[in-house]
């Protein structure tokens, strides 16, 4: 081959390698693209405000707070009072040495966060003294104005690489609601992050904004919640659960919209806050009663004697029992091992074993719907039994507008057969005639059972936000009556009996009775394997036309006459009247401690 | 052409394509020098800013090329060796007066730090190819006797020297570029087959391991002597035996001490080559002895290179390791590479436009102006403008080599030749450091790149061959 020919094939070689190269890193491989963005590019997110949050009567319950980050960019620091600076921020110099560090290793000429959320008194005494290189970088933190509440309104945190990871919205940084009202509500409450795109040169200077602020978006803050708490109540009844382990659930029966969710022990939610929230939290989960555990939704209870209130109705609802029955009991029930029952007059009625509690009373009725004729076995009828437990809310998921709602336990037919190997009857599981058993229920199922009576057969799904800012109405579940399997007319005579239960003597809840008030109440002392029986309360008021209906569980508080009742009847009053005329009373339940070996021995 | 108006024959015989082409890159050049160091704030005609220092030195080059071509093409050849040994002694005073910048030293100042400098280097390479066209040019001088080679080697030999010992070791692998005119001229063809060899064992060396070097390089021996010898049946047997013999070897070895099959393959072709050189010899194979002696070559070049590779300096070995994607270290050794590379791959098809490039306006590209000036290109007019701006490179050395074959004199065409060689080193191996093809090797993208001193240097190296080219169709024309 011609040298000359073959010379001009290298060239053209050459020039095809250098073409290639070209096409492949700027045409094929869009890495380069991104590289570039990312030496270039600097994304300024903008935090919006948080949503606050009102009460039922239009005051904050969740107020935003100004804090401020403290900003770092380490070649503009110059010399300058190390520990002067420390002892404003409020940590020791190792601490702040090990973060200036680590602000250094990540970039020299970019900003890094060194210190989170310091109060508006830093800023003040920052900005007298100038420290070259640090700024403060503005962000808002939440704020409690009444201090109650905690586990209903729940807490902010910083998110976490996993919520990161199934979530695109968050990046490193940004907060999130963690439990309570903030993480059911996150998405009204968060607002929209806005961005502003910049461009930096290598040596992290601005070099102003990018295409001219195309892809800018401005921050939009979030939307406030108004809550259907009712603040006056809420605080009395964390103040009359002081010193006793249990919660308080209250509810509108009209609208099924929550009015009291307290669970006791509780907390300061603005410990929860700021740059202490991480000590605080490890604190308050290492205490043995466990503060940071919304019993009015997480805790399973056996419900005791207020579950007889449903036997009655389904055995009324399937004919196995009428008004007009009368069932004999002399300190129990003698069928089998029998169950116990205190002293009252026999025979009773249905409004009678309401108003006395009588437990014999309920083993022939939970019995007769069991063994009912009709069905052919026990296991049929005890299905047919479930379905009507089912359908006053236990066993399941309210579908409430709040988080972490428990099921509670409502054994299966199936739990039974493998139980007891397929042998069974109703004496064997007699136990759930008085709301004892494999039984487990949560305080607002309870309160939830309550205004059912209240409203003769109907609730709304309990919630606890009533208005979202910007629309008009809330998901559209809220507005719907959910009716039981058991008729409106079969209600009376529960009614009724809890009526009497309150007003009349021989009725267990005579500590209840509030002046010139129709209330109709159930007590409930329910036995459990962690010491003593639980003190339990439901109550609504006043009889025609009730506002409210509440529940009252008490751990270990014995009968349901010594701290439930009580405790329900003051709240009761408070919120119909506005006024509490049983001052003592109140003093009397305040000053009432419960001892808990169960918990604080585990110390 | 005969029959021309003879008034008309020397701007006619003048080749202003090229020089057309010059231009175009020169001001293609100087619009990306301004979008290179772009801040808002200068305007394109601020002369002092780097796009208008630029242009001045443009000026001042088209001065100098005005008075090439005013010049009887004569002289050239007259003052091709005083010329040469005038450019030694600049450089040697350079050794001697120089200034420092950047670790080499190949700056000669006028009128203190500040004043005027220029670098000889940059001009060496017109001398070297006058001097070369010169001697390759006389009676009597054949590429095939050992003497006239020495002597070529030698005029190329001490200007490398020079510069090389300026510790500027990019401008002094130019001058290796001569081998692209030395082909042309007839040099050995096995000298580059071998050249080319030897690179692709020293980046084999690199990517693989010792065994697998080993064995692809028996495998290729084996497969080059079969075709060669025309049979393949002593060669499978070869490569049977010697797999079977390793195998043993390594084996008896693993009872005495623990070894590596790499050691035991070596020993069994260690054993095996008297045995391939003697039945050979016998059977008079011949070629089967010369694939031998190719073979053991070849080994022992891939265990000299770790040796020399110890000898370079360290920023070297880093750029080779970091160009085979042996070692990656973006921070640092590999930084320039990366950030060029993201310059120019940013830039898509088309480009960002005109003083739109991020990477290379907020100072991302190191040296931006000057040796990574192709970056420019390559962001802002995307590939559509890099491909341009290498088409007329290519336009420009494909002129210059048929401008060499067009010379009825040796020396002309070796000249044309030199240039063009000079120009395809230069913008290979610039460009190719951009993106990713070459190693890191500071010398100017011609016309391209600013700087005085290689802007008129390569003007006047160009303007030289095209006036070469026109005195010599005046002659006969």
């Amino acid at each position: 081959m011609n040298r000359y020919r073959t010379l001009q094939i290298t060239v053209l070689v050459l020039l095809g390698i250098l073409l290639i190269k070209l096409f492949s890193i700027q045409v094929v491989d869009d890495s380069y693209r991104r590289y570039a963005f990312n030496n270039v590019l600097q994304r300024n997110v903008q935090y919006p405000p948080r949503g606050e949050v009102y009460d039922r009567r239009g005051e904050y319950l969740v107020k935003n707070k100004e804090a401020y980050d403290l900003m770092v960019i380490p070649l503009e620091v110059k010399q300058f009072d190390t520990l002067e600076l420390c002892r404003l921020i409020g940590v020791d110099k190792e601490r702040f040495k090990k973060e200036l560090r680590r602000a250094r290793n990540y970039s020299r000429r970019r900003p890094s966060v060194l210190f989170k959320q310091l109060p508006k008194e830093f800023k003040l005494r920052f900005e007298e003294r100038n420290f070259k290189g640090f700024y403060l970088q503005y962000r808002t933190v939440r704020s409690y104005p009444r201090k109650m509440a905690g586990n209903l309104l729940g807490y902010v945190g910083e998110v976490t690489d996993r919520i990161i990871e199934r979530n695109p919205y968050y990046r490193m940084g940004d907060n999130i609601g963690m439990s309570g009202i903030e993480q059911a509500y996150e998405k009204e409450l968060r607002g929209k992050k806005g961005v502003k795109i910049e461009m930096v040169d290598v040596h992290g200077i601005n070099r102003g904004s990018y295409a001219d602020g195309l892809y800018d978006s401005v921050a939009i803050p979030g939307k406030a919640i108004h809550c259907t708490i009712d603040p006056k109540l809420q605080m009395l009844g964390e103040e009359l659960l002081r010193g006793k382990v249990g919660s308080v659930v209250a509810i509108e029966p009209s609208t099924g919209e929550i009015l009291v969710m307290a669970s006791s022990p509780t907390y300061d939610p603005d410990q929860l806050v700021g740059r202490d929230r991480g000590n605080n939290y490890m604190k308050l989960l290492n205490e043995s009663r466990r503060p940071l555990f919304n019993r009015a939704v997480m805790a399973s209870y056996p419900p005791g004697s207020t579950f007889k209130t449903i036997n009655g109705l389904i055995g009324l609802q399937e004919g196995v029992v009428t008004t007009q029955n009368r069932y004999p009991c002399h300190m129990g029930y003698t069928i089998g091992r029998g169950v116990k029952c205190h002293s009252h007059w026999s025979p009773v009625n249905l409004v009678e074993a309401v108003q006395t509690s009588c437990n014999a009373y309920f083993c022939y009725v939970f019995r007769d719907i069991i063994d009912n004729k009709k069905y052919g076995s026990a296991k049929a009828g005890f299905a047919v039994w479930r379905d009507y437990v089912e359908s006053f809310g236990f066993g399941r998921k309210l579908n409430s507008d709040f988080t972490n709602e428990l099921n509670g336990n409502l054994p299966s037919l199936e739990f039974y057969n493998r139980a007891y190997n397929n042998r069974w009857n109703s004496m064997t599981i007699l136990s759930l005639s008085i709301g004892q058993g494999e039984l487990g229920v949560t305080p607002l199922q309870m309160a939830n059972l309550c205004a059912i009576i209240a409203n003769r057969g109907y609730y709304y799904i309990p919630h606890v936000v009533r208005a979202v800012e910007g629309s008009d109405s809330i998901d559209s579940r809220f507005y719907e009556r959910h009716y039981t399997k058991v008729d409106s007319k079969h209600y009376d005579p529960i009614v009724e009996g809890m009526w009497r239960c309150v007003h009349r003597d021989g009725g267990t809840g005579a500590i209840a009775r509030i002046p010139d008030q129709d209330v109709c109440g159930k007590t409930g002392t329910a036995q459990n394997p962690h010491g003593a029986d639980h003190s339990t309360f439901m109550a609504f008021a006043p009889k025609d036309n009730p506002k409210i209906a509440i529940s009252v569980y008490i751990e270990n508080g014995r009968f349901g006459a010594t701290v439930a009742a009580p405790i329900a009847s003051l709240l009761m009053e408070q919120y119909l009247t506005d006024t509490i005329t049983r001052v003592d009373l109140v003093q009397h339940i305040k000053n009432m401690n419960i001892n808990y070996p169960n918990y604080d021995r585990k110390k | 052409m005969i029959g021309k108006n003879e008034n008309s024959s020397y701007v006619t015989s003048i080749d202003w394509g090229t020089i057309a082409i010059y231009v175009g890159l020169v001001l293609l050049g100087i619009v990306n020098i301004y979008a290179a160091v772009y801040d808002n704030t200068s305007g394109f005609f601020d002369f002092s800013s780097r796009a208008g220092s630029q242009m001045i030195w443009f000026g001042v080059a088209l001065v100098l090329a005005m008075f090439i071509m005013l010049l009887d093409g004569k002289y050239y050849y007259t003052w091709a060796y005083p010329i040469y040994w005038f450019s030694v002694l600049l450089l040697i005073s350079v050794l001697l007066f120089g200034e420092e910048n950047k670790g080499a030293k190949s700056w000669l100042m006028f009128g203190g730090k500040d004043g005027f400098g220029f670098q000889p280097s940059e001009f060496v390479k017109v001398s070297v190819a006058l001097a070369l066209a010169r001697f390759m040019n006389e009676y009597g001088f054949n590429l095939k006797s050992r003497q006239s080679l020495i002597k070529v080697f030698a005029i190329i030999g001490i200007p490398l020297m020079l510069v090389l010992s300026q510790n500027d070791t990019g401008s002094a692998l130019v001058f290796l570029s001569c081998m692209f005119m030395l082909f042309r001229e007839g040099l050995n063809p096995w000298i580059y087959i071998v050249g080319l060899v030897l690179i692709a064992l020293f980046v084999l060396s690199f990517l693989f391991q010792p065994i697998a070097v080993l064995i692809m390089l028996m495998c290729a021996t084996l497969l080059v002597s079969a075709i060669i010898s025309r049979s393949w049946r002593d060669k499978l047997t070869y490569a049977a035996a010697t797999t079977l013999l390793s195998l043993l070897v390594y084996f008896v070895l693993l009872c005495f001490t623990s070894v590596s099959y790499y050691v035991s393959l070596l020993v069994a072709i260690v054993i095996s080559i008297p045995l391939v050189v003697l039945y050979s010899w016998r059977r008079q194979i011949y070629s089967n002895i010369l694939s031998t002696i190719f073979f053991v070559a070849s080994v022992g070049f891939t265990f000299s290179i770790g040796y020399v590779f110890s000898k370079m300096q360290l920023h070297q070995q880093k750029r080779i390791l970091d160009l085979l994607g042996v070692e990656s270290d973006l921070d640092k050794w590999g930084y320039n590479v990366h950030q060029s590379k993201i310059a120019i791959g940013s830039g898509g098809f088309f480009g960002k436009g005109f003083l739109e490039g991020t990477q290379t306006k907020y100072n991302f590209v190191p040296e931006q102006a000057t040796d990574f000036i192709f970056c420019t290109v390559g962001e802002e007019w995307g590939f559509v403008g890099s491909a341009f701006v290498i088409g007329l490179f290519g336009l420009l050395i494909f002129r210059l080599m048929k401008m060499g074959e067009r010379q009825r004199e040796a020396f002309g065409r070796v000249y044309c030749y030199s240039v063009a060689s000079v120009f395809i080193m230069h913008m290979f191996v610039n460009i190719g450091m951009t993106i990713g093809v070459m190693p890191v090797i500071g010398i100017p993208l011609p016309f391209f790149s600013y700087g005085g001193s290689s802007l008129v240097a390569f003007t006047i190296l160009l303007f030289v061959a095209i006036k070469l080219d026109s005195s010599q169709k005046e002659i006969f024309y």
